[in-house]
């Protein structure tokens, strides 16, 4: 019972984490259509620039374990949602404004993704490593703070890593959604992604919309980064490929272009992943767990939450 | 429906359109005045939805300029020209299927501020159409085609346009339904507004207009009085169906 109960909380934390990392492939996806595949990069960028601020600068202050977190999330953040919107400038917007087919942007995303790695790679090369553990924050006799653990039932315990995944990972998917659904310019997103000439009739300017969306959808990786690297310890410039293609699959399982979709895919996906390396076998848990997501895709092909059939006018 | 006829509010000066090498518009002339109802008619494929989308922007023309209230609409992006007081009620309606009747109509009040003033014209729209208001909480999507089009009419209002662009409102419409159509129409040109209307429905078009222009394969090949061009020949023939 105390591992089932742990291997829940565990799988919750890494959904929740796909599922912020999610949003951000099916918001690009719904506005134009594009697999980001850059975005499992903007996701590692975000995480790096994290981490390294923590090692750099704020380890050597004395706040509080939380607060030094809370700060990097907020330029990990920053950094990723900036990262987003250039890739969007430089790699697709000029596509899209020459009409370039569909499949054109999708390998432009693909060369993006390639160079992002190898730029962290050259930066780091000139600047050191960046596969750095995640500090830990032992100062004197204090157990580092994440590390802490707190009783539950069964003789299950929770650590303060998880439940800082648990709480922030909620905070974004309970802000995107506000603000997705309840503010103008979330209004004006759900437009675009559903009739751009016709948005733009509206008074909207569908450019700035676009952009809008890559920053939210950056940003999001930029905080999965950051709370990837807290949970599994490092980061490197290859580190954003597997848990991007998984956030990607999240997204697909949950139906691509639906927010709350990409939102249970994470979840979904991450549970599967834990409860199958607890129970079947570690080494073979993405299988297990991919396996899974084929049949259920075999059987709801348009994802859990996606629409039947597209219905792009 | 006594216009003033030297107030020209829109005017368009040899304009011509393509679509890579289609040739859709071939040095279209013409002007609406301040106040008129003007129809442009024509059968499938004249060019007349390619008019209106040149002169929201969505097309840009070649050669030649679209004047609105001294201002070049060819250089001006489709998002700035609402800004201008000008709506347009694009051809089968585009209502946003997965967004709510009320948040249609709050996305054509996109370029305004002021939350009183888009609630009241929210309510507006319902007086006018109060179906719209039984249904306010359902999806765009799921709205008839006649309610469809009553949105699009409400959601251009949310502007309080000086000027609105009609791309057949008829279409697909039952008899009764064309009635209530053309009945608002009327109502919005009293009110004051400019109306451009685009219409295959000749008939109907021809009897509220006060002018019309007749396009044919991107050339205006005719133009008169409302009545004039009902009375032509050439127009019952071809677009009255009469013989
Ligand atoms: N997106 C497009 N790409 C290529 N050609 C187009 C496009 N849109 C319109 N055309 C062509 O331009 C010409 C004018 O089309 P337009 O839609 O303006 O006609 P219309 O008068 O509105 O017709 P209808 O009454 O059928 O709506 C047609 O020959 C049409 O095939
Ligand atoms: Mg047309």
């Amino acid at each position: 019972m105390q591992l089932f109960i742990e291997t829940l909380l565990s799988g919750l934390a890494l959904g929740l984490v796909y599922s912020v990392i999610a949003l951000g492939y099916t918001m690009v996806y719904g506005v134009l259509e594009l697999i980001n595949f850059a975005h499992s990069e903007i996701f590692m960028f975000g995480g790096i620039v994290g981490v390294e601020l923590l090692l750099g600068v704020l380890t050597k202050t004395t706040w509080h374990p939380l607060l030094q977190l809370v700060f990097a999330l907020i330029v990990g953040a920053a950094a990723s949602g900036v990262l987003a919107v250039t890739v969007e400038r430089v790699a697709y917007r000029p596509l899209r404004l020459r009409g370039a087919p569909r499949l054109v942007p999708l390998i432009s995303a693909i060369g993006m993704s390639l160079f992002l790695q190898d730029i962290v790679r050259l930066v780091e090369s000139l600047f050191g490593n960046f596969n750095r553990p995640f500090p830990s924050y032992i100062k004197g006799d204090e157990p580092d703070f994440f590390a802490i653990t707190h009783p539950l039932v069964s003789g299950a315990t929770i650590s303060n890593t998880t439940l800082t995944i648990f709480v922030v990972g909620a905070i974004m998917l309970a802000g995107l959604t506000y603000f997705v659904n309840y503010t103008k310019t979330g209004r004006a997103i759900r437009a675009v992604a559903q009739d751009q000439s016709t948005s733009s009739l509206m008074g909207i300017n569908v450019n700035n919309i676009i952009t809008v969306t890559f920053l939210l959808g950056g940003a999001l990786g930029g905080v999965a980064g950051v709370l990837y690297a807290l949970k599994f310890g490092t980061l490197n410039p290859y580190s954003g490929f597997l848990p991007g293609l998984k956030a990607f699959t999240a997204a697909v399982l949950g139906g691509i272009g639906s927010i709350p979709g990409a939102m249970l895919g994470g979840v979904v996906l991450g549970l599967l992943e834990q409860l199958a390396a607890q129970y079947i076998s570690s080494s073979y848990k993405d299988i297990i767990a991919f396996g899974l997501l084929i049949l259920i895709l075999i059987f709801r092909p348009s994802g859990l939450l996606g629409r039947k059939v597209s219905e792009k006018v | 429906m006594t216009a003033k006829p030297s107030e020209v509010m829109l005017e368009l000066k040899n304009v011509n359109t393509f679509y890579g090498q289609i040739h859709a518009l071939k040095g279209i002339s013409f002007t609406v005045n301040k106040g008129e109802i003007v129809t442009l008619i024509g059968g499938n494929g004249a060019g007349k939805t390619t008019t209106l989308r040149t002169i929201s922007s969505l097309k840009t023309p070649k050669t030649g300029e679209v004047i609105y209230k001294g201002k070049a609409l060819h250089t001006t992006p489709t998002h700035d020209i609402v800004k201008l007081g000008m709506a347009h009620v694009p051809e089968g309606r585009r209502i946003f299927p997965r967004l709510t009747i009320r948040e249609n109509l709050e996305i054509g009040a996109f370029s305004i501020n002021g939350k009183d003033v888009i609630e009241e014209r929210i309510q507006n729209g319902y007086k006018i159409f109060p179906r719209l208001k039984e249904r306010e909480k359902q999806l765009g999507g799921t709205l008839s085609g006649g309610e469809q089009q009553m949105l699009a009419f409400a959601r251009a209002l949310m502007i309080d346009p000086e000027m609105i662009l009609l791309d057949e409102p008829s279409m697909g419409l039952s008899p009764l339904f064309v009635e209530t159509i053309f009945d608002s129409i009327r109502a919005l040109n009293a009110a004051g507004k400019t109306i451009l209307l685009v219409e295959q429905n000749a008939l109907m078009a021809l009897g509220i207009a006060n002018r019309g222009y007749v396009l044919q394969t991107g050339e205006i090949v005719l133009s008169g009085t409302g009545s004039d061009l009902a009375q032509n020949d050439e127009v019952r023939k071809k677009y009255l169906g009469e013989d």
